[in-house]
């Protein structure tokens, strides 16, 4: 079994792996806090416009998909605060449009030969120095801005309006808090796949939240299901030549349930 | 005495439909303020403008001569305590946790509450009654449990306005007015500015200095006992409307109307 920590692919993965569960754990916390998991698998499925971009203009699809899902993402964020239209409306049309986006680039570009699957489902083979790079960069970034900000966040997840009279610029917060999750979700998608990285915004969370008894309890233990989930899913993968985002989130759903049952028992 | 608040030829109106009109309000310093008037007369929308949530249309807001936005950076100005504040029933925190939130502002940039911050936590539940629930989790309090933690909460920024919109919602009525007299004893102590919104004006006029009776527009605005003729009261809640008061004047209820 451990002689796969051995290959240098498998190394990568699991460097890479575990950046991204660490980050998805954090932001999981707040994604369930704030009630915001539509909002996650929404910027994650918008993504794929993003990622055929770059299939289109030949440059590497994460770099496209990082930018656009940030413009989705920050569109999201102001539609919803506007209030013309209701966010999960804007939602739905931003990520049903950029698949369709996606679907039409791939198409035209005639590049079904890339790994379409590896992008939607996650591919351990096609972590190259250049991802472990990215990962890295963003893991700096988003952990630095989670933890200067933590209070805040806090703070506007038990109620925004008493945050902004606390002195918390909301909006600024929020726009920050929402290019944080869209990086994330793009840097996690050669781990899970735009499909599934959703699972790893909420289950770590809401397995969090089925024990935890104040903030840092609830960060802790999400971030310890997402690691627990994507190194066990990685295994998985290795082990029966399955889909990394497949057995990762089968990992995880395995941890959440199995944690809702002692919870019951207590 | 300077002037706590002062408040312009404030219009509110949201999606096009009047919620506040031609509001002209000053509060000095120190003052106990009581907001009146029925449901949709804009007493939230009136204290939510107060506290810069809301951008009036025309006129403005000033709080010790300065914005509302202004002062909201600076640490702990406002002690809030929201009408309806949505709160998620399994958030995770204690009692103490969701009160030492009130001294975030107060803690600064990157810090977390400290010592001190604890102790004046504390200091503020024992005056809610309840400094026995500190490490009670947020989700297993009742309602009027809950409502005294966002009071002590509110209070435990030490704020020089303190806003609280309907406080009395879940407290009993043997406890509300020890409720009222906690906060008299406050503003005298700390010379606290208080704004506090109710729908009851019997109860309110006991304790306030000055009422303000709003419903869309200002209908009165000085010495409580002033508020309670037909007139104000009718521009508020309408005719058929039964005021019972309760204050040192009589020992019993009386019954002003009809």
């Amino acid at each position: 079994m451990l002689e796969v920590l051995g290959s240098p692919f498998m190394q990568k993965a699991f460097i890479a792996g575990i950046l991204v569960s660490l980050l998805t754990g954090l932001i999981s916390v707040f994604i369930v806090l704030r009630k915001m998991s539509f909002v996650g698998a929404g910027i994650s499925h918008a993504a794929f416009g993003g990622v055929a971009i770059g299939f289109f203009a030949g440059v590497n699809p994460l770099l496209t998909a990082i930018v656009y899902s940030i413009m989705v993402a920050i569109g999201i964020e102001s539609t919803g605060r506007k209030g013309r239209i209701s966010e999960d409306v804007s939602i739905g049309i931003f990520y049903s449009v950029s698949m369709a986006l996606g679907v039409a680039l791939v198409s035209l570009s005639g590049s079904y030969n890339v790994d379409l699957f590896g992008y939607l489902f996650g591919n351990i083979l096609a972590i190259s120095q250049t991802d472990i790079l990215m990962t890295v960069v963003t893991f700096v970034f988003v952990s630095g801005f989670m933890l200067i900000f933590l209070k805040d966040l806090f703070l506007a997840s038990y109620n925004e309006e008493l945050a902004q009279v606390s002195g918390v610029h909301v909006v600024l917060l929020n726009k920050l808090f929402m290019i944080a999750l869209a990086v994330t979700i793009v840097i996690s998608i050669r781990i899970v796949g735009i499909i599934l990285v959703s699972a790893l915004l909420v289950i770590p969370g809401a397995t969090a939240r089925l024990f935890a008894k104040g903030l840092l309890s609830m960060l802790v233990l999400s971030c310890l299901t997402g690691v627990i989930s994507v190194v066990s899913g990685l295994f998985l993968a290795y082990e029966y030549d399955i889909a990394p985002g497949a057995s990762i989130v089968i990992a995880s759903a395995f941890i959440f349930f199995l944690s809702l049952l002692l919870k019951k028992k207590r | 005495m300077s002037v706590a608040i002062n408040i312009r030829d404030l219009s509110v109106s949201i999606k096009g439909k009047d919620i506040l009109k031609n509001i002209n309000i000053s509060l000095e310093e120190g003052h106990f303020l009581g907001i009146v008037g029925p449901n949709g007369g804009g007493k939230t929308t009136l204290v939510k403008t107060i506290l810069g949530l809301i951008k009036p249309n025309t006129g403005e807001v000033s709080i010790f001569g300065s914005s509302p936005e202004t002062l909201r950076s600076g640490s702990g100005f406002f002690g809030y305590l929201p009408q309806h504040q949505n709160i998620d029933p399994n958030f995770p925190a204690s009692a103490l946790d969701i009160v030492l939130m009130g001294r975030y502002g107060k803690a600064g940039f990157l810090r977390w509450p400290g010592q001190n911050d604890r102790e004046k936590a504390m200091d503020c539940m024992s005056m809610m009654g309840i400094e026995g629930i500190k490490g009670t989790q947020y989700s297993q309090l009742s309602g009027g449990q809950q409502q005294r933690v966002s009071i002590a909460r509110a209070l435990a920024g030490e704020p020089r306005i303190l806003v609280l919109d309907e406080p009395s919602t879940g407290i009993d009525v043997v406890g509300q007015d020890d409720f009222y007299h906690l906060l008299k004893g406050l503003q005298k102590r700390m010379n606290l500015t208080i704004l506090m919104v109710s729908h009851d004006i019997g109860t309110v006029t006991t304790y306030v200095d000055e009422i303000s009776c709003l419903n869309i527009n200002l209908y009165y605005h000085g010495n409580p006992l002033g508020a309670l003729n037909d007139k104000v009261v009718t521009s508020l809640y309408g005719k058929n409307f039964d005021l019972l008061m309760h204050t040192d004047v009589c020992d019993k209820c009386e019954r002003l109307r009809p």
